[in-house]
């Protein structure tokens, strides 16, 4: 039972985490409505709501977000031929190394995204020096680097929810007379479904907003979004800018509304996709 | 059965190390040669970047200054967040879930528009500086950027979702029976805090606490933007040392220090879990 005194301490420093943790977000959306005097000015409150600066988002900015969008797919779709049959196979058999393997699935968590980014940088010159191949700034180069960190989340969330998964499902699949690919098909990956989609999620998330790592791996005119944001905040900018930023945050929050239907916010959560970093 | 598991194993398991160990061995092993300037090096192994980095005041300075910012960050966004995960672990309504995907969307958006939000929050003409102007605590307008503390502010945001969702699963395994029982035995609301909910959330905190000290680390955009240039990071460090002077090696050595430093920080969070986890057994 909680007192009154607790209730509204609690209260008040909640809604000033919440402030801090949103505010950012809801100032961006709503500076980018500014449509008044001075327009090509940054105010928040904005003046004279429009949506001008929606129709005046440069294309170069349109190119960036195409480009984020495939790389983060792509990348999500191929961490997931890697990390479910890693997942399983871990999970399911049984030797001594299990730890060491583990780690290096997950490694890649572990180490900053900006020595990772140079690692590959570097390593992708060594490729070009023995083979003439040059993989930094473009997009094999690109989705490599974006495998690699967005693997250890699909494998986080596919390994937790095999620990819970039932066995008994499978042998009675078994007994049924299911054949092993028939059983892998039919019972195995759907039961673990939820958390392929929730560590898909971040995954393709982690890939969609990162910079550290794509910072390195760009070449004019091959700019990820995010990348974009980046070196425009550096330099001058217009409120283009936070047009396409808050056309990029309702995305994420559709995404949201997406998993919500598709597994439910509560298996996102228990799946710990949040918790894997 | 065994083997047929270890199977799909293997393939993985292979393109995974090829792109760790691969990725890792050539920076590292640049990082051991002379760093000659624009991209060249020198062809003998040597020490001499890393003698470089840890005699030279420039590159210790920003390395405390990294331990700093992220130790306070991280401090920080544990105060910050360790009340919503509280209140919406023990809340019983649909609007815990609710208030939850207000943090997981915050976790979805990429730092650089968070942190081009607080650039606007703390401009010259923006809410903060306005209102303290206003109320005559300030004589002029404050800047964040190129400032220590609008970077602790940039870390805070990088960390603050994925800690709230991590002491969330922190406080959950504490069932709020524990607090009726001791209320029962007399104990006071802020008896309860002190004696039961803390040291049961502790090990949650100290464990937690060093993962965002250690993503507070190896953050880059925020500490770059808010940095402005004039307060150096170890991770914007690396990226200036590769993309404004084209010092390959030398970039490779502060990478592989920071790598360290990082990886030293998890293992002692490792022991730190196994130890406090087997002392918990005995309390309970």
């Amino acid at each position: 039972m909680q007192t009154w005194t607790e209730k509204v301490i609690l209260f008040v420093w909640c809604g000033f985490s919440y402030v801090f943790l949103l505010s950012p977000m809801v100032v961006v959306m709503g500076a980018s409505l500014h449509g008044g005097e001075f327009s090509a000015a940054i105010k928040f409150p904005p003046d004279e709501p429009s949506f001008q600066w929606y129709s005046k988002i440069p294309t170069e900015q349109f190119e960036a977000l195409a480009l984020s969008l495939l790389v983060a797919a792509v990348a999500t779709f191929i961490a997931a031929l890697i990390a479910i049959p890693a997942a399983l196979g871990l999970v399911r058999s049984n030797f001594k190394l299990k730890f060491a393997i583990t780690s290096v699935f997950r490694a890649p968590l572990q180490i900053p995204a900006i020595v990772s980014g140079i690692a590959f940088l570097q390593l992708y010159y060594l490729i070009f020096d023995t083979s003439g191949l040059m993989l930094a700034g473009t997009i094999p180069g690109m989705l490599l680097g974006h495998v690699f960190i967005a693997t250890p989340f699909l494998f986080g969330t596919i390994v937790a929810v095999l620990q819970r998964f039932d066995h008994r499902l499978e042998e009675a699949s078994y007994s049924l007379g299911a054949g092993r690919w028939r059983t892998l098909y039919r019972v195995t990956l759907p039961t673990i479904m939820p958390g392929i989609y929730s560590g898909g999620l971040y995954a393709f998330m982690v890939s969609f907003a990162d910079v550290p790592m794509s910072i390195f791996l760009t070449a004019p005119g091959f700019v990820t979004y995010p990348v974009e944001l980046f070196y425009a905040m550096e330099n001058d900018f217009d409120p283009s800018i936070l047009a396409s930023s808050s056309i990029v945050i309702v995305f994420c929050l559709a995404m949201l509304l997406v998993v919500q239907k598709v597994v439910g916010l509560e298996t996102l959560l228990r799946s710990g996709g949040g918790s894997a970093r | 059965m065994e083997n047929r598991w270890i199977a799909y194993l293997i393939p993985p398991f292979i393109v995974t190390l090829l792109l760790v160990a691969g990725s890792q061995f050539v920076f590292i092993q640049n990082s051991f040669y002379q760093d000659l300037g624009l991209g060249r090096t020198g062809t003998d192994l040597t020490l001499v970047n890393y003698l470089k980095f840890f005699t030279d005041t420039f590159y210790l300075k920003t390395f405390w200054i990294t331990i700093k910012v992220s130790a306070i960050a991280a401090l920080l966004t544990l105060f910050l967040g360790f009340p919503i995960a509280y209140v919406v672990a023990r809340m019983k309504s649909k609007l815990a879930m609710f208030l939850l995907a207000g943090i997981v969307v915050s976790t979805f958006v990429t730092i650089v528009i968070k942190v081009f939000g607080l650039i606007i929050i703390f401009s010259a003409d923006g809410v903060i500086n306005k209102t303290l102007l206003n109320l005559g605590l300030i004589e002029r307008a404050y800047s964040i950027i190129g400032t220590q503390e609008g970077v602790v502010i940039g870390l805070m945001h990088f960390t603050i979702g994925f800690s709230v969702l991590l002491l969330y699963s922190v406080v959950v395994t504490v069932p709020p029976s524990l607090e009726y029982a001791a209320q029962i035995h007399g104990a006071s609301r802020l008896r309860v805090y002190q004696r039961v909910i803390i040291p049961l959330c502790a090990p949650g905190f100290v464990v937690g606490g060093l993962m965002i000290f250690n993503m507070c680390m190896g953050a880059f955009t925020s500490a770059a933007l808010l940095g402005g240039g004039r307060v150096l990071t170890l991770p914007v460090l690396v990226q200036r040392t590769v993309m404004m002077e084209v010092k390959y090696s030398t970039a490779a050595s502060i990478a592989f220090v920071l790598l360290v430093s990082v990886i030293l920080i998890n293992l002692f969070s490792l022991i730190a879990i196994r130890r406090l986890r087997s002392a918990r057994l005995v309390v309970a």
